[in-house]
């Protein structure tokens, strides 16, 4: 792989303000409604030109997008630890989410028991639940000739997916679950906390109820029967709440975002449309380069446990540093053609499931899902394009994602 | 040929599996049967031994020609 990406010039700082409005370099922000619009064009710069950024927002942090870099840091969790938390300026006194903000060993005991739940053979057993899922959500609008895809499918299915085969709660609490946790991502800000509270409020509920039925062998149980920690202690149970939230955030959002950009890719591409429809053993390769060009984690974050040095940047203990995951599965040192979407890949490393011991734990059941609604969908509805006078809407924080996405058929 | 999977960094991927099920396999919970070994690879699975390893999201697994 030939490094031709740094053969050009680095822009002046005058040239990035003109071009993304602030010196993405040295003052980044990925809250700026202008990396929303130029998403794409600022993870490019960043990789051919600046491997550590750095951005000034609250007490500040590095920005690493770089493959051989950001894959070294997700693996060195000596060095880079999430036991300070994975998002940057975190407020005072936030309870830790858990197994997802802390460090191996104690990281390791939560998910080794949790591992097996999510694991390609047990995820395998739902494989027909989300084809039925599937079906029952096309079949409320199939007949309109068009969706508003986000809210009348892919906002309700990973809900339906999690919450029904992974934690088992009643169909009945469904409506009000989804809707919670799709409230609590994409509310105005300032009213996300009531929304997650009271879907933080529902699963303490729910683990209290469960404790005192019959175990079912499922995720729900091994959360209650807990684990051991490294000091001896038993996780206590605001831990056990902590791991049912982390694992209910994990899924949902994300998951919708990768469905809703490969809905959209095939809307606007029919020869891979009509490709995967004509061939659905090529999906799961297909879904692999969904996954690589469609990241719906922007970046997530790491605390310094020591003075280090990356790409020629001196950090320091305590620095606080973000994986550009997003960046570094298109960084062109280790994708071929990394700005084209070709689902004929042979292999597609990339690093929307992260890397080193924090590997989403859902991908198997994330792979699955997808695999499943793509295939199922163009079954039903097997050419589709984007509704003319529309275009996709989205958001982009460190997560990012897809709020609006009129098709029609 | 031999191939070695880092026991640290296999983190339970599954991609050498899913693209060379015939020489990769995956314990119950999706890491690698070969997780901290070293093993042979047969001749005729060397293409799909090579294949297995650049699919590796965490570049676990080195391809060791003899």
């Amino acid at each position: 792989m030939t490094d031709n990406t740094t053969a050009d010039k680095a822009p002046s700082v005058e040239e990035l303000k003109a071009r993304f409005g602030r010196d993405i370099f040295n003052d980044f922000d990925y809250d700026d409604p202008r990396f929303n619009e130029q998403f794409t064009d600022v993870l490019e710069e960043h990789l051919a030109h600046c491997p550590v950024a750095r951005s000034n927002v609250g007490t500040g942090f590095w920005w690493v997008s770089r493959n051989d870099d950001v894959r070294r840091l997700a693996q060195d969790w000596e060095t880079f630890s999430s036991a300070k938390g994975y998002m940057p300026n975190r407020p005072e006194g936030l309870p830790f989410l858990y197994p997802e903000e802390s460090d191996p060993p104690r990281h390791t005991a939560w998910r080794t028991v949790l591992n097996p739940h999510l694991s390609p053979v047990t995820v395998a057993n739902y494989e027909k639940s989300i084809a039925d899922d599937t079906h029952e959500l096309i079949d409320r609008f199939i007949g309109n000739g068009g969706c508003e895809f986000i809210t009348e499918f892919g906002s309700i299915l990973p809900g339906w997916a999690f919450f029904k085969n992974i934690l088992g709660v009643p169909i009945e609490d469904l409506a009000m679950l989804v809707d919670g946790v799709e409230m609590g991502t994409f509310a105005p800000p300032e009213e996300r906390q009531v929304h997650m509270g009271k879907v933080f409020a529902y699963l303490e509920n729910y683990l209290k109820e469960r404790a005192k039925l019959p175990p079912r062998g499922d995720m729900v149980d091994t959360i209650l029967k807990g684990v051991k920690y490294e000091d001896g202690s038993e996780a206590p149970w605001e831990h056990k709440v902590s791991v049912l939230v982390d694992i209910t955030f994990g899924g949902i959002a994300t998951t919708t975002y990768v469905m809703a950009s490969a809905i959209k890719h095939m809307a606007e591409n029919p020869a891979d449309r009509d490709f995967l429809a004509a061939n659905p053993d090529a999906m799961a390769q297909a879904v692999e380069e969904f996954a690589r060009a469609y990241p719906p984690i922007v970046g997530i974050g790491r605390s310094c446990t020591r003075d280090v040095e990356v790409a020629g940047t001196k950090m320091k203990e305590g620095d606080y540093v973000m994986l550009a995951y997003s960046a570094s599965s298109r960084d062109p040192r280790a994708v071929e053609n990394a700005t084209t979407v070709n689902i004929h890949r042979e292999t597609v490393p990339h690093n929307t499931f992260g890397a080193g011991p924090h590997r989403c734990i859902g991908s198997n059941l994330a792979r699955l899902e997808i695999r499943i609604v793509l295939q199922e969908w163009l079954k039903r509805i097997p050419k589709f394009s984007i509704k003319p006078g529309t275009e996709a809407v989205y958001i982009t924080g460190f997560l990012r994602s897809m709020r609006q996405l009129d098709i029609v058929w | 040929m031999r191939v070695s999977v880092d026991g640290k960094n296999c983190c339970g991927h599954a991609r050498c599996w899913t693209v060379a099920k015939e020489f990769y396999g995956v314990d119950d919970i999706g890491y690698s049967i070969h997780r901290g070994k070293t093993v042979d690879v047969p001749p005729e699975l060397e293409k799909a031994a090579r294949l297995g390893a650049r699919a590796c999201p965490d570049r676990a697994i080195t391809i060791i020609e003899d």
